[in-house]
């Protein structure tokens, strides 16, 4: 009863105040001052903070709800100054009652607690290298948490595989570690483990397209803290699970205090950052009429329709197809909390309509974190999330998806000469000589975009509850129930006057995927003190993950017409259905202490034991130890000496930890379905397709870790250094065995990689005034990766890039000694500028009519012919190092923050570019093409035009991405406090914000942060199709109640 | 706070605290590590009924038409082996793929894809039988059909290891499933041609026991015929004439009904496969490798629609192996198309060259990778001319040789097949000349079916042949082997030395 009193006294205390306000500035005479102090973070009254006003003595202390009261002779207005242990001092003007004085916490300060693997520490004793992304960077726009990552942390690569809405990212914390198995991190969510598996949200629906971002499902807003454990002392309790890093998530929280409501909202748009450079209508004219030449064929435009060209102009397809797209954001937030129950509940509405036709992005997310102390020992609480997405992709086409992957690259390659709408407005779909029609239908890509529904939907709950008991002063157990429920529906639909629909008539499919997990954990947490000198605290426990998951999917084609797309399969012919289900098990014992004495020399030993089903029955559990020290060199007593430094902290840290993303069942032999026409009708038949490795088990990583940690100017400059060396052994590979076994390969832990880089924080207060500040933090990281042992012998393969064309070239390679994505191919040495050349010189085997204008490749080794042999690696598309700089400019009541991001020394396969410098009779080509190999024009760099399409992987294709981008600048305008009470609110702040406003790049396809095949690490920075980056443009504002 | 609401609190958290323990080991006691797949069958589980033991041989037809994500062995990738890295067959502009080329201009080498995904479909072809022969006799079931199964099963095993012994030599022989991962025990190093030719043989001879005939939903099921047909070619190749001649004859008088069409485009016709000259065909099917796929290539390799661009599939050389039939030859026209009538503007359609036709299912042209035509691993116009072949070869060019070409021709010209016929008919040939006249037949005959290569090598004649085409000059003694894959040598280099020229 009494607390209830105390919210509703609360809220009346604050309606009053804010309806009060103008009338108590003219009715003082002697003026009285009402205030309250809180922690600008957590909204925690600061109990004790002396307040005094500048220039006279007088000073007050405020009690334990945080308030201070005042009587003085001195006149409004005035300047208080409040100060307190822990936080910043802080001057605030005052020109009436009451006031709300929020104190931004002194970051810098020792004690500050960070978030680790179940638990928090305080930052002083932390061994490991764990870094919380900066708050600046929480409160970025964008649709999805990985994205808030993006030059955050020194460490982390984001590359984002394609611009469409809702999109997958890679997310790659100290380098790939793994060839087959996965590399993204571990995310833990309010304690929920997850591994970002986007086919989680994949039902597996033919031409689905690229894959919807699963953690997209979270809302950006509702984050609190980002953390990032990237050292084995930091991740090894995380177990079979910490190889490849952790990402701690936590959601905001109520706090003890003022109940707030606020809103957050931007409305914005998007526009393509570039279009391609493709040949116009006449050029292209020239061009077939030289590829005829080439086949000893008339030509096919005179020169008087070329001139007419000219000035017709043609066609422009690309811009037909891309569009300016708003976006907006809402989200609505009530949090709060009294002595015994805290509560934070938001709703969320993000829509995004994408740049390319027929794409967008929707979520609505529902969040409700409550916490209830029960007593004085019992806690317990539950954290929920609910969000809903649709999403709208560009669908591949149903052919094997040679050069020509999805309606993108169709409209790319369509001649410029083709109209795109007939006279009466409606799509072009016959007027096309250049292509065959399929059931009188000659599909029209920008048709193809607009009517092709493939539609996404994911459901997702995401929650957990706990409880938490404290059984004595020292020994407190927990124990935590979550659940993580994704449940997918996909559904295609191609009418039939589309590329994918057109030779069946329409083909709709649709697909189902339900993966649920359960987890539970149990942790006993004991801290003590031993005299002052010992701090030693443990933590143990065990906790058990259950997930589960079916997919099924069907498909029909050959509609009467397109009117009820994907709903009714019945009414058309069916196509082979599908379904699968899946279950993995995995059961821990996890352990960690930690001792400190005098605060100088803190050990952290941590270990971890899990028992995975994925294994194999030989070796079902694996354990996984880490130790770190770290020594706070600047309590000791030379070190007081050392003038203008701060702090000083040096940490070591070595352990292992493990990878267990390998798929489900993998250690068991299977037995798959194959068909065969007996009798006329199919039969099925089962063969088997894959051996049992009773032996399979986790990839292992050992990581050495040494870090150091400098504050100097007063903690203006804080550095933080990482050099780190990881070996991953073990590795999952599917070895190749010799193919008159019947199989190709046999999946065994055979292979090493490792990776060694350092990782620089540098954060600094350049400017510090009065009404200016401006604060730069700069990260940099440089990672080296290198394939260590591939087994059997084998020091080279190739992997299946999933596109026949590319498949074919075989653009990458894994090989011991080279980085994993390393591109393999020939070095060009020119153009064959005559027969004599054409004679002597070694020629490409497979090419057997190579003619003067064609393209010369280097023999490195020199055997006189042009063969597999002499290819090389031309490049990794693993960068050399990433940077990104980061500023924060407040004057006043205006800040500014922008922020560099950089990537140096990766390279991109531009497949998309190498397609589009081949000359065909029936697509269209790059502006390149305009200076290819004539007699009268005899170009070193560009061939003679050809009517072959045969894609080879030169150096020429392998580009330079290396980039230096203005990824995001706001500016925002926060009202001052007096004003904005005036108007009913605690604080309001507008913005307007830019992404990806500048690129500086050499690289010449639609964006330099590419990759097609997406979270794939044996073909990264492959570029073929991907959803083009936009630049957004965006106004906002933050209101609080 | 009063004491009574002390203790009962004090008993809350007891509960609270029980309620802890019970809750946490609840989850550890209830779920086991060892997970049973439900959505798929562990091959130790695999073989328990005849259904099983069925199913597992319709898996070792299927390698010979089916393989996700590749071109199937008999739907194309032998093609390029056997006829594009002949002589009338050439890759087209639209061939991309750099190996494809290769072959077509005889200058692949050891790290042919081609040739690398020939070997492994022959050998996972060869495992599924092994699979199935081994794990058969332990299931339950009619001892009758087991039998029958496992020499269904043999018979393919022998298909496969002739086209193996063919294609490269000596290859290793492996006769039964591998039982351990390690690497060592999955190798076998290269057994002798002769080794290899006694399995064949071997397989082949119990595979004469299998029905002549079968039930209308198991046709296309391997027969003694077919057994008997391809120990013809066994003997062939090997330049057995007296067997070859013993066993044809069994075909041919064995009673099995074997004859020619009368009209020759009717071997490929889809509503007439299984027919009486079928011996023995890979099935294909619409939608048998997948939705919306086949598995057979031809149809979409050989003709890319109503454009001039020239298909991946294509003749070398008009001149010398178009223009040479004969008026009247009906083969030409079964073999090749000039010109199509387009359906969507009812014109007829001249393509620059003459392109591959047998494959092309005409009421289908939109879903060209969809079409069933099957394709015809012997046809009884092989036997019979293996048959002229070996008697010309043993006695002479006699009588019985002359009308068993004779037979073919009357059929190509689309005369009574068993009445003589002046106009058509070859008469007192000599055996040099008769043995001009079956290679000639032959070429003609079999267009797109896997024999030309085959042919050229076993009568030692490829790189003459194969040289007068232009773009293939590059062609040499070495081509009458293909190399063993580079990437099986890698693994096992000691047990597999490379053929010479490689």
């Amino acid at each position: 009863m009494k607390k209830i009193l105390n919210i509703n006294s609360w809220l009346f205390i604050l309606l009053l105040s804010v309806s009060m306000n103008a009338q108590d500035n003219k009715l003082l005479i002697q003026s009285k001052l009402n205030g309250r102090v809180v922690d600008e973070v957590t909204n925690e009254p600061v109990i004790g903070a002396s307040v005094s006003i500048k220039g006279i003595t007088h000073g007050v202390v405020t009690d334990i709800d945080g308030k201070f009261y005042f009587q003085t002779g001195q006149k409004f207005p005035y300047t208080i100054i409040i100060s307190y242990i822990g936080y910043k001092k802080k001057e605030v003007y005052v020109d009436g009652s009451p006031v709300l004085v929020e104190l931004k916490p002194d970051v810098q300060e020792l004690n500050e607690l960070v978030v680790v693997g179940y638990g928090k520490q305080s930052k002083k004793d932390i061994t490991g290298s764990v870094v919380s992304v900066p708050k600046e960077n929480l409160s970025r726009v964008t649709a999805s948490a990985d994205n808030l990552l993006r030059g955050a942390v020194s460490g982390v690569v984001v590359t984002q595989s394609s611009g469409s809405p809702g999109a997958s990212s890679s997310v790659r914390i100290r380098g790939g570690s793994s060839i087959t198995a996965g590399n993204e991190p571990l995310y833990v969510v309010d304690g929920i483990l997850i591994y970002n598996d986007n086919s989680n949200a994949s039902a597996g629906v033919s031409n689905a397209g690229a894959s919807v971002n699963v953690l997209s499902t979270i809302s950006p807003g509702d984050i609190e803290s980002i953390e990032v454990l990237k050292d084995a002392s930091a991740t090894a309790i995380y177990g079979s699970r910490g190889a490849n890093g952790v990402i701690i998530i936590t959601t905001k929280k109520g706090t003890k205090g003022q109940d707030n409501i606020s809103y957050q909202g931007y409305v914005g748009f998007q526009k393509i950052t570039k279009k391609l450079d493709l040949l116009n209508a006449s050029d292209w004219a020239s061009l077939r009429n030289d590829v005829q030449a080439s086949i000893g064929q008339a030509p096919s435009f005179s020169a008087a329709q070329i001139e007419e060209l000219k000035t017709s102009g043609g066609y422009d397809w690309q811009s037909a197809a891309f569009r300016t797209a708003p976006v907006q954001n809402h989200q609505l937030s009530f949090s709060g909390g009294d002595e015994r129950s805290r509560y934070a509940v938001s709703a969320g509405f993000f829509d995004q309509e994408g740049i390319l036709l027929g794409t967008d992005f929707k979520r609505i997310s529902l969040r409700a974190n409550l916490e209830r102390n029960y007593s004085e020992n019992f806690k317990f609480g539950v954290n929920a999330n609910y969000s809903n997405s649709i999403s709208n992709g560009l669908a591949n086409r149903t052919a094997t998806s040679n050069r020509n992957p999805n309606a993108l690259t169709t409209l790319l390659y369509q001649p410029p000469v083709v109209p795109i709408y007939n006279a009466d407005g409606s799509y072009n779909l016959n007027n096309n000589p250049y292509a065959t029609a399929v059931n009188n239908i000659i599909p029209n890509p920008i048709n193809d975009l607009e009517n092709t529904v493939n539609e996404t939907k994911i459901d997702r709950i995401l929650t957990s509850l706990f409880g938490e008991y404290k059984v004595n002063k020292e020994i407190t157990a927990k124990v935590a129930v979550s659940g993580d429920i994704i449940n997918t529906k996909q559904n295609y639909y191609a009418p039939a006057t589309t590329e994918a629909g057109a030779a069946t008539k329409g083909f709709a499919s649709v697909g189902n995927r339900t993966v649920s997990s359960v987890l539970n954990e149990n942790t006993i947490n004991y801290n003590t003190r031993f005299g002052d000198d010992h701090k030693f605290s443990a933590l143990g426990g065990y906790t058990l993950q259950y997930t589960q998951g079916e997919v099924v999917n069907a498909g029909a084609n050959t509609f009467v017409n397109d009117n009820n797309e994907f709903n009714a399969l019945q009414d058309g012919v069916p196509v082979k259905p599908y379904s699968d289900a899946f279950e993995s098990v995995l059961k821990s014992w996890l352990a960690r202490v930690n001792y400190s004495y005098k605060g100088k020399y803190n050990l952290t030993l941590s270990a971890r034991a899990d028992g995975s089903s994925r294994f194999g029955s030989k070796s079902l559990w694996g354990y996984f130890p880490s130790a770190g020290f770290s020594w706070n060199i600047i309590d000791e007593d030379f070190a007081k000496d050392l003038k203008g430094v701060d702090d000083i902290k040096l940490r070591l840290s070595a352990g292992t930890t493990g990878n267990q993303e390998i798929g489900n069942y993998l250690a068991l032999s299977s037995v798959g379905s194959v068909n065969y026409s007996l009798g006329g009708t199919i039969q099925t038949g089962l063969a088997p397709t894959r051996l049992a490795n009773p032996d399979l088990k986790w990839e292992k990583t050992t990581q050495y870790n040494a870090g150091l940690d400098v504050s100097f100017l007063d903690r203006r400059v804080n550095l933080v250094f990482d050099a780190y060396y990881k070996k991953t052994s073990d590795l999952l590979i599917s070895v190749p065995v010799p193919l008159i076994s019947g199989y190709a390969s046999v999946l065994q832990n055979i292979g090493g990689v490792e990776n060694k880089g350092i990782e620089i924080g540098l954060n600094t207060e350049n400017i510090k005034t009065d009404g200016f500040s401006w604060n730069s933090n700069i990260v940099f990281s440089a990672n080296k990766n290198k394939v260590t042992e591939i087994g059997n012998g084998i020091e080279q393969f190739f992997p299946i890039v999933p596109n026949s064309t590319l498949l074919q070239q075989q653009p990458v390679t894994v090989k011991v000694g080279l980085p994993l994505g390393t591109f393999w191919g020939y070095k060009s040495d020119g153009i064959f500028q005559t027969q004599e050349e054409v004679n002597t010189q070694p020629k490409i085997n497979s090419l057997a009519n190579t003619r003067i204008g064609d393209r010369r490749y280097v023999d490195t080794n020199g055997d006189g012919v042009i063969t597999a042999t002499d290819k090389v690696s031309l490049g990794t598309s693993q960068p050399k190092f990433v940077a990104s700089f980061s500023n924060t400019v407040i004057y006043h009541d205006f800040d500014l923050n922008f922020s560099f991001q950089g990537s140096y020394g990766g390279k991109i396969f531009n497949a998309l570019k190498q397609q589009l410098e081949i000359s065909t009779l029936g697509t269209n080509a790059s502006t390149a093409l305009l200076d290819r190999w004539t007699p009268a024009n005899p170009s070193n760099e560009i061939p003679r035009a050809t009517s072959s399409p045969l894609g080879i992987v030169t150096e020429r294709y392998v580009e330079d991405a290396s980039f230096l981008r203005l990824k995001t600048i706001t500016l925002g305008y926060t009202l001052p406090k007096g004003i904005a009470s005036k108007i009913g609110t605690k604080s309001i702040k507008v913005y307007v914000s830019a992404e990806n406003l500048f690129t500086w790049t050499k690289y010449t396809g639609f964006d330099p942060e590419v990759s097609t095949f997406e979270q794939n690490n044996l073909y990264p920075g492959i570029d073929i199709g991907s959803y083009p980056n936009s630049k957004t443009f965006l106004t906002g504002i933050n209101v609080t109640f | 706070m009063s004491l009574s609401k002390r203790n009962k609190k004090n008993k809350t958290m007891k509960k609270i605290f029980i309620v802890f323990i019970l809750s946490a080991g609840l989850f550890v006691s209830c779920t086991e590590l060892e997970v049973t797949p439900t959505s798929f069958t562990t091959t130790e589980n695999l073989f328990k009924t005849q259904d099983d033991a069925v199913a597992s041989v319709t898996a070792v037809y299927a390698s010979l038409t089916l393989d996700p994500g590749e071109q199937t062995l008999f739907g194309r990738n032998l093609y390029f082996l056997t006829d594009m890295a002949s002589d009338y067959a050439a890759a087209g502009v639209s061939a991309t793929n750099p190996q494809v080329r290769a072959l077509s201009s005889l200058t692949h080498d050891a790290t042919s894809d081609r040739v690398q995904v020939a070997w492994r479909q022959i050998y996972s072809g060869i495992n599924r039988a092994n699979v199935a022969i081994d794990n058969i006799p332990k299931v339950s079931g009619n001892e009758v059909i087991k039998t029958r199964l496992i020499n269904e099963a043999k018979f393919i095993r022998a298909l496969l290891y002739f086209q193996a012994v063919r294609l490269w030599g000596g290859v290793p022989i492996v006769l039964h499933e591998p039982t351990s991962i390690a690497v060592e025990s999955l190798k076998s190093k290269r057994a002798t041609v002769e080794e290899v030719y006694t399995q064949i043989i071997k397989d082949l001879t119990d595979a004469e026991s299998l029905p002549s005939t079968y039930g209308a939903t198991d046709i296309g099921r391997a027969t003694s015929g077919a057994a008997k047909s391809i120990l013809v070619k066994v003997y062939l190749t090997r330049k057995d004439w007296p067997n070859t001649i013993l066993k044809a004859r069994e075909v041919i008088n064995g009673g099995y009904g074997y004859a020619l069409f009368e009209n020759f485009a009717d071997a490929f016709e889809r509503t007439k496969e299984n027919g009486k000259e079928h011996i023995f065909s890979a099935q294909f099917e619409p939608n048998q490798a997948g939705n919306g796929s086949s598995g057979i290539n031809f149809a979409a390799t050989s003709f890319t629609g109503f454009t001039a661009t020239e298909p991946a599939d294509i003749i070398s050389d008009v001149a010398l192996f178009y223009d040479i039939y004969a008026a009247g030859d009906t083969r030409r026209d079964a073999s090749y198309m000039k010109q199509l009538l387009n359906p969507a503007t009812g014109t007829l359609y001249t393509f620059p060259k003459p392109l591959f036709k047998k494959y092309i299912d005409f009421t289908n042209l939109n879903a060209r990778s969809n079409t069933g035509v099957n394709f015809p691993i012997i046809r009884y116009a092989d036997v019979l001319l293996s048959l002229a072949e070996a008697i010309n070869e043993r006695d002479g060019a006699t009588l019985e040789a002359h009308e068993l070409v004779n037979q073919i021709r009357r059929r190509a010209f689309a005369k009574p097949i068993l009445t003589p016929n002046v106009t058509v008919d070859l008469v007192g040939r000599t055996t040099i000349q008769l043995r001009e006249d079956i290679r000639e037949e032959r070429k003609k005959e079999f267009v797109q079916e896997g024999q030309r290569w085959f042919d050229l090598v076993r009568w030692g004649t490829l790189v003459t042949e194969v040289k007068k085409v232009t773009a293939k000059n590059s062609v040499s003694e070495r081509n009458n082997l293909f190399p063993i894959p580079q990437s099986e040598r890698n693994i096992d280099p000691v047990g597999l030395p490379q053929n010479d020229g490689y």
